[in-house]
């Protein structure tokens, strides 16, 4: 058994045209039994990051407390927010540390990044548990759904879509992929992250 | 008698010098003393009618068993010795199970009539040193009726294998008079309530004593219901439109 | 030992089976069915080959798509014709569909406790005109679906055809409902996309794509007849219609 069907969970995010969008499911299982069908996974790290952590659920919840943490001492010294790229290599190296007994979380984050010139430019990146960077163009996927993430994603995703109409695919992707999985699913929550608003919208799902 | 066909009557698969198998020949002759039997075949089903030959009247008459069921779409009526039929009919029961277990599907009439025919010839054959299965060919002539993709459609089989298709066919001994009168009597367009009182009638004409509800029996094979033997009352009003 | 001396237990083991990777997929429209398979064969990081067909056609109106290990696969596919022509003999017609699913269901069933290590899905047209898509278990469990996909890329590609095919996850426009069958352009845009997507994002699945198409007798072929590279095998063109489609996909 992989200790990420333990407790379950999925989480994949998407570029659009300026802007992003990470999406979840709300399952917290143990094994096979449904717990909990209101269980977060995504978490707002500044204004505009955001992370999602599917894995072991406590975990989840202590790294949930670790990032608030670090990014508070972040913003003391530097007295100024993080920018996503930052961010990554700051989840990178937090999972580094535990590099031979890690966290069971592989961290999925969106966020848009503000340019030299001002304007935002949308950013993605996932790592593996012990804290390897993907930084994707176009989807990240994450989560014990994760093969039926990439192959919906890959089927649906195209360049510059729309806020709108990346929501709608990326609430699609994550929809059908997890009512594929045993392990995730009972509900959903897409997080839609443009320059002036972040929208989160909470799905009703199939509760089987 | 005896002397005409002496040594070739031993062996049942011994062909006489005049390429015959006496045995099988005489198999054949045994069905001519076999209760007549009749079968015809309408574009709307087939209908199946035999004579039952109540020798006492302590004898019950719903006990004489001529027309069995093969499955839901195929039925098949006797003429010889009977109780040889018990070993074709149950092959053919099983052969017609086996299709639809593996196929999903029902037997065709001409599949079901040839397995029944595979078994025919089977007699005095023996596997390596075993005894053989059967001494003799069996001495009984099928009607074979039935309905597939082809329609409705009867078979008769004989004791050398061999199954012909017919239109309408008369076996046992009242055979040849009833086959003449069928022949002037069945057309193409039959309605199968013609095809019934056709097989009383026939019956009727060849039979010694008066035909009644006892001494007949009479089943069909419909699309709709599939084999079905008619009950007394059925037959009974049936007799009444003769 | 003959010396007198024990000799140290050893344990020797074979296994009969190998996974050979690719993916297999079928939809059934109205009126014709999209039987489609890749044709790389691996085994483990190395590929073997990069075509070697997955997708058979067995009679004028049935194909079928065999997955997982390869050698196992031929020889249930040539055993499978075996039948058809046995049965051919005996009963003086083609198999029909539904019949030739009950068989594959027997003959893999007979194989309990050594199963044949296939994937099967049996695509084409049924005795009433309909397009009919059977997927199979290795043994023998079965069932009559409008599509289905199997084989190392089965879990990226179902969830997405039950989105595309079956409209999973979307509502209707009101007073609208959602056509219960595809035309065949859009079924066939759904099977490449399936299949360049798997081949993305998976290792096993590429190099060539050979899609048969079946349709119908007396139904149009949709354009299919005039498309470019596309290969007619029916027997007869006034009977049930087969074409093959092939197409490349990526070889790394």
């Amino acid at each position: 058994m992989s200790i990420m069907e333990y407790n379950g969970g999925s989480v994949i995010a998407m570029v659009g045209k300026e802007c992003v969008a990470i999406a979840s499911d709300l399952r917290l299982g143990n094994q096979a039994l449904g717990i909990s069908s209101n269980f977060q996974k995504i978490f707002p790290m500044t204004d505009r990051i955001y992370l999602g952590l599917p894995g072991l659920a406590t975990d989840v919840t202590t790294l949930r407390d670790t990032f608030r943490y670090r990014l508070n001492m972040y913003k003391i010294k530097e007295e100024r927010e993080i920018e996503p790229e930052t961010f990554a290599h700051l989840v990178s190296s937090t999972l580094y540390e535990r590099r031979f007994g890690p966290w069971f979380i592989e961290p999925v984050m969106a966020g848009l990044e503000k340019t030299p010139s001002g304007a935002y430019k949308p950013f993605i990146a996932a790592t593996d548990l012990i804290g390897c960077i993907n930084f994707a163009k176009d989807f990240v996927v994450a989560g014990t759904a994760s093969s039926k993430l990439f192959g919906v994603a890959e089927g649906l995703w195209e360049p510059d879509l729309e806020p709108e109409d990346l929501f709608e695919t990326c609430a699609q992707t994550l929809l059908n992929a997890v009512d594929r999985d045993a392990y995730s699913g009972w509900g959903a929550e897409v997080y839609l992250i443009t320059k002036d608003k972040v929208i989160k919208r909470t799905l009703k799902g199939r509760m089987d | 008698m005896f002397l005409t066909r002496s040594e070739y009557d031993r062996g049942v698969n011994t062909f006489s010098p005049e390429g015959r198998l006496f045995q099988v020949e005489y198999a054949i002759e045994a069905i001519k003393l076999g209760s007549t039997t009749i079968g015809v075949r309408t574009p709307e089903g087939v209908v199946l009618g035999v004579e039952k030959r109540v020798q006492s009247p302590l004898l019950e008459a719903s006990s004489i068993e001529k027309i069995m069921e093969i499955d839901r779409h195929l039925g098949c009526a006797m003429s010889g010795l009977t109780a040889d039929a018990r070993t074709m009919i149950d092959h053919a029961r099983v052969t017609a199970q086996n299709h639809a277990f593996t196929y999903d599907e029902r037997i065709k009439v001409e599949s079901v009539t040839q397995a029944v025919c595979d078994l025919a010839l089977r007699f005095g054959e023996s596997v390596h040193d075993e005894d053989a299965l059967m001494s003799r060919p069996f001495g009984v002539a099928l009607l074979i009726a039935g309905i597939d993709e082809n329609g409705p459609q009867l078979f008769h089989t004989d004791p050398s294998g061999t199954f012909v298709r017919y239109d309408a066919k008369a076996i046992g001994s009242g055979s040849e008079a009833a086959q003449s009168e069928l022949q002037d009597k069945w057309h193409k367009q039959m309605s199968l309530q013609e095809a019934q009182i056709l097989t009383l009638r026939v019956l009727k004409q060849v039979m010694e004593e008066k035909l009644d509800h006892h001494n007949v029996q009479l089943a069909q094979v419909t699309p709709d219901k599939g084999f079905e033997i008619i009950n007394e009352v059925r037959l009974k009003e049936i007799i009444d439109l003769m | 030992m003959p010396d007198g001396s024990f000799a140290h237990s050893q344990q020797r083991s074979f296994n009969p089976y190998t996974d050979n990777g690719g993916t297999i997929l079928a939809i059934a429209g109205a009126d014709f069915t999209v039987i489609a398979g890749d044709t790389r064969q691996s085994e483990g990081y190395s590929i073997q080959t990069r075509y070697a067909p997955k997708v058979f056609r067995l009679t004028d109106r049935a194909v079928l798509a065999v997955n997982g290990f390869a050698a196992d696969g031929n020889m249930f596919v040539k055993k499978v014709k075996q039948r058809l022509e046995w049965y051919r003999h005996a009963h003086a017609k083609d198999m029909p569909l539904r019949a030739i699913a009950r068989l594959i269901q027997t003959m893999l069933y007979a194989q309990r406790f050594f199963p044949y290590y296939v994937y099967n899905i049996l695509g084409g047209i049924e005795e009433d005109g309909t397009g009919a898509v059977y997927s199979f278990d290795p043994v023998g469990s079965y069932e009559r679906e409008a599509c289905r996909a199997a084989g190392a890329a089965q879990s990226l590609v179902q969830p997405f055809l039950d989105n595309q095919i079956y409209f999973k996850n979307q509502t209707a426009a009101p007073g609208q409902s959602h056509p219960t069958h595809l035309p065949l352009p859009d079924v066939l845009a759904i099977v490449i996309d399936s299949f360049t997507s798997a081949t993305e994002r998976h290792i096993e699945v590429g190099d060539g794509l050979e899609i048969y198409v079946v349709v119908a007798k007396g139904r149009s072929p949709q354009g299919l007849d005039t498309m470019r590279g596309v290969q007619e095998m029916s027997a007869r063109p006034d009977g049930d219609r087969m074409f093959v489609i092939r197409r490349d996909l990526k070889k790394d």
